[in-house]
């Protein structure tokens, strides 16, 4: 089913964070321990999808020549009404996580998944597309988030886990460390999907021209296809 | 013509719309919020005088003597009552630290001396400015005490200085910065009390 592949695709194959490489910014500050990575993560998959679904619906109505500005308004209204369910409901993690939950509104991958995909597919796609991102970046959050939060914390989701004389390595709760460990993940993808049957399919991601970014190998394939079948 | 229409309308609707889902939003998290802050608020002010039954709000009468302290502007300072006598007044104040700005709560009884300190708000290097909040680093292992406890029972108006600068803080060590703002935090907002329970005539 289409959907689903679109889906699995977010996950693994185009991870907005290994593979895309984009949204960057927010991933390093919030990683320094799985509560706030894990939040930050549904946060952001919440705007996506809601953004993405809202886009999707309206996508004919939009003139194009303001499409930008129609983005930032939804994008901005669903970042902000999280931002307040948090403050709300769960002020703990609100407060740990501080200035970035605003700053979802910038992150990279909801604009470019919103003005690449969604703006030009139906509604159930764009919804399978945002969940797939979501779900994708949350993954790779958690995941960097329990290495620093073991190695730097000695803890995982504030339970200490490590016996009290392990001393925690700063390192890795600091910047420097939050890309260390955020190198290591690329790398450990990069291995991984060259080592996978799904090779084939992985092809289009690395040598993509024009735009690998923000618009998914799969969507375009058809088109690089045709061409690469007329030589 | 047509095609300024139709931009101005796509926007204009996007914009109402979100505003409108916005404010019902607000509307329905306004009061849990607001619920929280206070809830917050009581359980700090509760931490540094226990034994309080109650707090007035007394944010207009108190100043800061230092322009590197500022005192919030909608809820700086409490006075504590038990049994209907003031028992001393918590002030909150905030000081640029090595990072953010670094936000306590400072409780000075009526006796004159410091009833305790609670960090609210640290945002500096872990490891090192951090731990003026934490209550696992001692200052004193043998005796168990924080960096903010060291603050309960110094004199407000005394020497609340670190002991580089000749004062009785011991600081975080290699974390001067972060050490030197939190003394600062404190030295200000306890004189700044002091000032009002000497005033009000509470001061004993």
């Amino acid at each position: 089913m289409k959907a689903a592949k679109i889906f699995l695709n977010g996950l693994l194959n185009e991870n907005p964070l290994l593979v895309l490489m984009i949204g960057l910014c927010s991933s390093l500050a919030v990683t320094t321990s799985v509560a706030n990575g894990l939040g930050m993560g549904l946060s952001m998959t919440f705007v996506l999808v809601m953004s993405e679904l809202v886009i999707a619906l309206f996508r004919r109505l939009i003139p194009p020549s303001v499409r930008i500005p129609i983005f930032i308004i939804v994008i901005a209204a669903f970042t902000t009404i999280i931002d307040y369910l948090l403050q709300a409901y769960q002020p703990a993690l609100s407060k740990s996580m501080g200035v970035f939950i605003p700053l979802i509104v910038v992150n990279c991958i909801i604009m470019g998944r919103v003005e690449a995909f969604a703006s030009k597919q139906s509604p159930l796609l764009a919804a399978a597309d945002a969940l797939g991102m979501g779900l994708g970046y949350t993954w790779v959050l958690c995941g960097i988030a329990a290495v620093r939060e073991i190695l730097g914390a000695g803890s995982l989701c504030g339970f200490s886990i490590l016996p009290d004389s392990f001393e925690p390595i700063l390192f890795f709760i600091l910047p420097p460390g939050g890309f260390l460990v955020f190198a290591l993940f690329i790398s450990l993808g990069m291995w991984v999907r060259t080592m996978s049957p799904l090779r084939s399919d992985a092809r289009g991601s690395f040598a993509h021209k024009g735009d690998p970014e923000v618009r998914g190998a799969n969507y375009v394939k058809s088109e690089d296809d045709k061409r690469s079948d007329e030589k | 013509m047509k095609d300024i229409m139709k931009m101005t309308a796509a926007l204009i609707i996007f914009s109402t719309v979100a505003c409108v889902a916005l404010a019902f939003v607000y509307e329905g998290t306004a009061k849990t919020i607001a619920v929280r802050q206070k809830a917050d608020m009581e359980a700090a002010l509760k931490g540094v005088f226990p034994d309080a039954d109650s707090f007035t709000d007394i944010t207009e009468k108190i100043t800061s003597g230092d322009k590197r302290v500022t005192f919030d502007g909608k809820e700086a300072a409490f006075a504590a009552q038990a049994g209907g006598k003031t028992i001393g007044v918590a002030v909150k104040a905030a000081t640029p630290g090595f990072n953010d700005a670094i936000t306590a709560l400072v409780g000075v009884g009526a006796n004159g001396k410091i009833a305790g300190v609670k960090i609210l708000s640290n945002t500096d290097t872990p490891g090192l400015g951090a731990n003026a909040g934490l209550d696992k680093y001692y200052v004193n292992k043998a005796k168990g005490t924080t960096f903010y406890g060291q603050f309960t029972g110094m004199s407000a108006n005394g020497n609340i200085m670190v002991q580089k600068d000749g004062g009785d803080v011991v600081a975080i060590t290699a974390a001067t910065i972060t050490s030197r703002a939190v003394s600062l935090l404190v030295k200000t907002a306890a004189e700044a009390a002091l000032t009002w329970l000497k005033a009000e005539g509470s001061h004993k």
